[in-house]
């Protein structure tokens, strides 16, 4: 990822937890790998397309809901149970585990 | 005539020939690539006078590509007369050595795969692999990631699970010149007479069709020389060996081995198409050397491929897929669209000159956090996929081969799957993720713009036990005609994932020692 996108990504996150959203919730977006790779942008627009793919859960609360508690296992343990257990999703042509498909679309409300 | 020619020389243009002399040999090869000096080189020394004729001459020259040139219905593809080399050396002449052996999966009757199965199996074929590999100028018959990777401990494959995605191993010719590296022991071996200029036009059968009695050749002077030997080999790829046995129609209308309408169908392609992208987890990744290839420099490198029996559970089709480093902005390059000018210049330079090009070697390959991934898979078995022939006839009078590519929806959705499953096991190992182009994720059976083949023709007089079913036996003998036989990725059944000629030159090799029993 690039400096700026580091930063814009950083800055978002803060923006999120002046929203409103309590500070242990917003370790669940921090799912480094997506946004490492593909830039803020982007895991932006494939959230919102998550959204339209999916609009049942077009709801702030209702994804945080969906998301595992960061205390209770790690995310990137989820996600890889996820793809283990065929729970994909493909956005914008990336396949994607359910959970970081659900990050994306949180963090596109931001 | 043959005593006379013998005492000159082993190459003889067949233009300074008197019109209607007659050639006579043993074994006649038509065709003189890389299956056609193949089995030439087999039987140097032997006591059988062997013909070998090539219809073009020692070089490139227009005249005699344009006999190649034909008409394209169905699918758009290559100008005919651009998708092989009608010289001596034959499409060795500008190939790029890309080389590996079909999966035993390959050979087998897929029953999700129709007209699928060869008559022999992969072990079959192994000692003929074996000696394939130095005519080609390979390293070991060997083509396992694990041991490449004793040898080279930078080839590293990716740490994925081999029973859904495995690293496929490549060797890398340099590439070789089957009309540069092979012209003087051919011009030198005193009984193997070389014949340029001497395009075949026909076949002549007996009048029971059960044997061929000679050959008839004919030039742009219009001398026309007939041919005769106890056994002959057609060896002048897919297109030109479907197109001959069709014209050769003098006594068999449908064209010879023709009885069951089977010649010129089956034409197969693999498909080499931009695919998708992978972002990779470069901290996960000590290097991609694995999976790099520098043209000239690389002796062996992996793709990645689908485990068999994850083939069998999705029933798709076979195929691999290359990783060349990019970046998401650009369009998807294939591995030589992805070389630099001064390369490409280079690989020009050594097809004239029969030497590898010139590049600088790298030992460590660093992992880029994106790539563009392209596939190659084998196309299905369909007989509407054809060779036929044209009412246009070419300047020996000839009639033109016509060519209908035709897909299947399997062929969609192979891909489709591949990178379904491939998506899935990136993200399971925690590796990366892969994204898959558009056409790939859409259901409905149309190609992209970016449809091509590999340049690779096969299966056109396919091979299989039963008459009905196939063209040649699985001695790679015309059913019925007990003195001709085929060779070249023609009879292929099925067109496997990989590139054909490491197989077809093992094919030819197992041939020649079927032809060794015949001959005596």
């Amino acid at each position: 990822m690039e400096r700026r996108d580091f930063l814009q990504t950083l800055g978002a996150l803060v923006c999120l937890s002046a929203d409103g959203v309590r500070g242990p919730d917003w370790p669940v977006l921090a799912q480094p790998l997506l946004l490492m790779l593909l830039g803020h942008e982007a895991v932006r627009e494939l959230g919102m397309q998550y959204r339209a793919l999916v609009p049942q859960e077009d709801n702030r609360d209702l994804l945080r809901s969906t998301l595992p508690a960061p205390w209770h296992r790690s995310i990137a343990a989820t996600i890889q149970q996820d793809f283990e257990a065929g729970r994909t999703v493909v956005l914008r042509g990336w396949i994607l585990s359910v959970t970081e498909a659900r990050q994306c679309a949180l963090f596109s409300m931001l | 005539m043959r005593a006379v020619f013998h005492a000159i020389a082993m190459h003889i243009d067949a233009r300074s020939l008197p019109n209607g002399s007659l050639l006579e040999g043993d074994l006649c090869i038509v065709g003189a690539g890389a299956a056609g000096i193949a089995m030439a080189l087999e039987w140097i020394g032997s006591k059988h006078t062997v013909l070998l004729l090539e219809g073009g001459g020692l070089d490139y020259e227009p005249a005699m590509q344009d006999l190649y040139r034909g008409k394209i219905v169905g699918l758009p593809y290559f100008p005919l007369e651009a998708a092989r080399l009608h010289q001596f050396g034959g499409t060795t002449g500008h190939w790029a050595g890309f080389c590996s052996t079909f999966d035993a999966i390959d050979f087998e009757q897929r029953d999700w795969v129709p007209y699928s199965g060869w008559p022999l199996r992969r072990e079959d074929l192994d000692p003929f692999y074996a000696r394939a590999q130095p005519l080609l100028q390979l390293g070991p018959y060997d083509y396992a990631a694990a041991r490449w990777q004793r040898r080279d401990p930078g080839l590293v494959p990716l740490p994925l699970d081999p029973t859904v995605v495995w690293t496929k191993m490549w060797q890398f010719s340099p590439p070789t010149r089957f009309g540069v590296v092979y012209r003087d022991a051919i011009f030198g071996a005193p009984n193997v007479q070389l014949y340029t200029h001497a395009n075949v036009c026909e076949i002549v059968a007996n009048e029971a069709l059960t044997a061929v009695d000679g050959l008839r050749v004919r030039g742009h002077d219009g001398k026309e020389h007939r041919v005769r030997a106890r056994q002959y080999v057609l060896a002048c790829c897919s297109i030109q060996n479907a197109r001959l046995l069709l014209a050769s129609n003098r006594r068999a209308t449908a064209g010879l081995g023709n009885a069951h309408d089977l010649v010129g169908r089956f034409f197969m392609e693999h498909l080499e198409i931009p695919s998708g992208h992978l972002g990779l987890e470069t901290s996960r990744v000590p290097g991609m050397k694995m999976y790099a290839f520098t043209l000239g420099v690389t002796k062996a490198r992996g793709e990645l491929a689908l485990h068999a029996g994850v083939q069998r559970a999705r029933r798709i089709l076979n195929g691999t897929v290359s990783l060349e480093p990019g970046t998401a902005d650009e369009v998807a390059k294939s591995t030589f669209q992805s070389l630099n000018p001064q390369v490409l210049a280079a690989m020009r330079d050594s097809t004239e000159q029969g030497a590898p090009p010139p590049s600088a070697d790298s030992t460590v390959v660093p992992p880029a956090p994106f790539y563009h991934l392209m596939t190659r898979q084998e196309q299905a078995p369909n007989p509407l996929s054809r060779v036929s022939l044209t009412t246009e006839r070419d300047a020996l009078g000839m009639p033109r081969a016509q060519l209908d590519w035709r897909l299947t929806d399997l062929d969609k959705r192979s891909f489709r799957e591949f990178y379904g499953v491939l998506g899935r096991e990136f993200g399971r190992s925690g590796l990366g993720r892969v994204q898959m182009l558009d056409w790939v994720t859409h259901t409905e059976p149309a190609w992209p713009s970016t449809l091509s083949g590999g340049w690779h023709h096969m299966g056109t007089t396919r091979m299989h036990d039963d008459p009905k079913r196939g063209v040649v036996n699985a001695s790679c003998q015309l059913h019925g005609v007990a003195n001709l036989s085929i060779t070249g990725a023609s009879v292929f059944p099925t067109a496997g994932a990989v590139n054909p000629t490491l197989t077809l030159v093992a094919l030819t090799l197992r041939l020649s020692d079927h032809l060794r029993l015949k001959l005596g």
